[in-house]
């Protein structure tokens, strides 16, 4: 009893400590090693997405995927146009807007960013 | 301003909670609220003042990695000692300090009886565990400042759970005699006398 009671004192007096003056200069030190710290990782991962970036690049360059990626962007444009054509009542000014595989390109990447956008707020809310 | 009050005034779990999501201000807050203690309980273990410091830093670091295995079951500030004392128990293994804790003891014996035949300051924890031996000081520390138990500190000190036993006890056995309520009594009639 006696053993359990001076071990109970004992955490007890361990629990207890004094404030310390430099508190918050410690806080300082620990925040700004913090900091340190995940500028080198975040300049090591972007270092890495760059290599990674550059070696996937001269991969797609190297094996043509673009000029296939273009042939088959040409081909579902005009598969679109004859789509859109025959889906249009005959009087309607927007059936005779011409669709250009750029703008397809264009709409496509601004799905992407708004979807980017949608993700980063979704994550926010998370 | 407002922000800083807000996380003065939250409850670690709350702050905990915003370190998970992130949020570093809330772990500026915990650092803060919990550094003194870390660093006071470093010293305790038997840390200069500058190792304690870098100790702390790193166990804040630590911490600050692991905030998902932090569930809120115990105390905030244990769940940081017994990170900043296992990383302590860490350098004791590399410096291998354990092991030369045979002649460490003897000492610390000596020591001991130097400072009993003295007495005349009023003995406090801190007075009470400098006059132990380092191993049987940091092997208390671990089960009693950290809440480890005696097999997590011997895991922790890579030592048999037998050898730390046998520390804590005699660890005990010294810090009992020293902080006994008697120890205060003896010496105030020998300041009245």
């Amino acid at each position: 009893m006696a053993e359990a009671s001076f071990e109970f004192r004992l955490e007890r007096m361990f629990a207890e400590a004094p404030a310390a003056p430099d508190a918050d200069l410690f806080a300082a030190i620990v925040m700004s090693r913090l900091d340190r710290g995940w500028t080198a990782r975040r300049a090591l991962i972007g270092g890495m997405g760059l290599v990674g970036g550059v070696i996937g690049v001269t991969q797609l360059v190297g094996s043509d995927a673009f000029a296939h990626l273009q042939t088959a962007a040409g081909r579902a444009n005009d598969i679109l146009t004859q789509e859109l054509a025959s889906a249009m009542p005959p009087g309607l000014p927007l059936g005779d807007l011409a669709l250009e595989v750029q703008v397809i390109w264009m709409a496509g990447a601004l799905a992407i960013v708004a979807a980017g956008f949608g993700i980063a707020r979704l994550f926010r809310e998370i | 301003m407002a922000s800083r009050l807000t996380l003065a005034s939250a409850h670690d779990l709350d702050l905990a909670a915003q370190c998970r999501a992130g949020d570093r201000a809330a772990f500026g807050e915990l650092v803060r609220r919990h550094g003194s203690a870390v660093r006071t309980f470093v010293r305790r273990m038997g840390a200069d003042s500058a190792t304690a410091d870098d100790v702390a830093q790193d166990a804040f670091l630590t911490a600050f990695e692991q905030i998902a295995d932090f569930r809120g079951e115990g105390a905030f500030q244990g769940w940081l000692k017994r990170i900043a004392g296992r990383a302590y128990a860490r350098r004791w293994r590399r410096e291998g300090r354990l092991d030369g804790a045979g002649a460490a003891d003897e000492q610390g014996d000596a020591s001991v009886t130097a400072q009993e035949s003295g007495a005349a300051a009023r003995i406090d924890l801190d007075e009470a565990l400098k006059s132990l031996p380092d191993s049987e000081r940091l092997c208390v520390s671990l089960c009693y400042g950290a809440g480890l138990s005696h097999a997590e500190a011997a895991a922790a000190l890579n030592a048999p759970l037998g050898t730390v036993k046998s520390h804590v006890k005699r660890g005990l056995d010294r810090l009992r005699q020293r902080l006994s309520p008697g120890d205060d009594d003896g010496q105030r009639r020998q300041v009245n006398g």
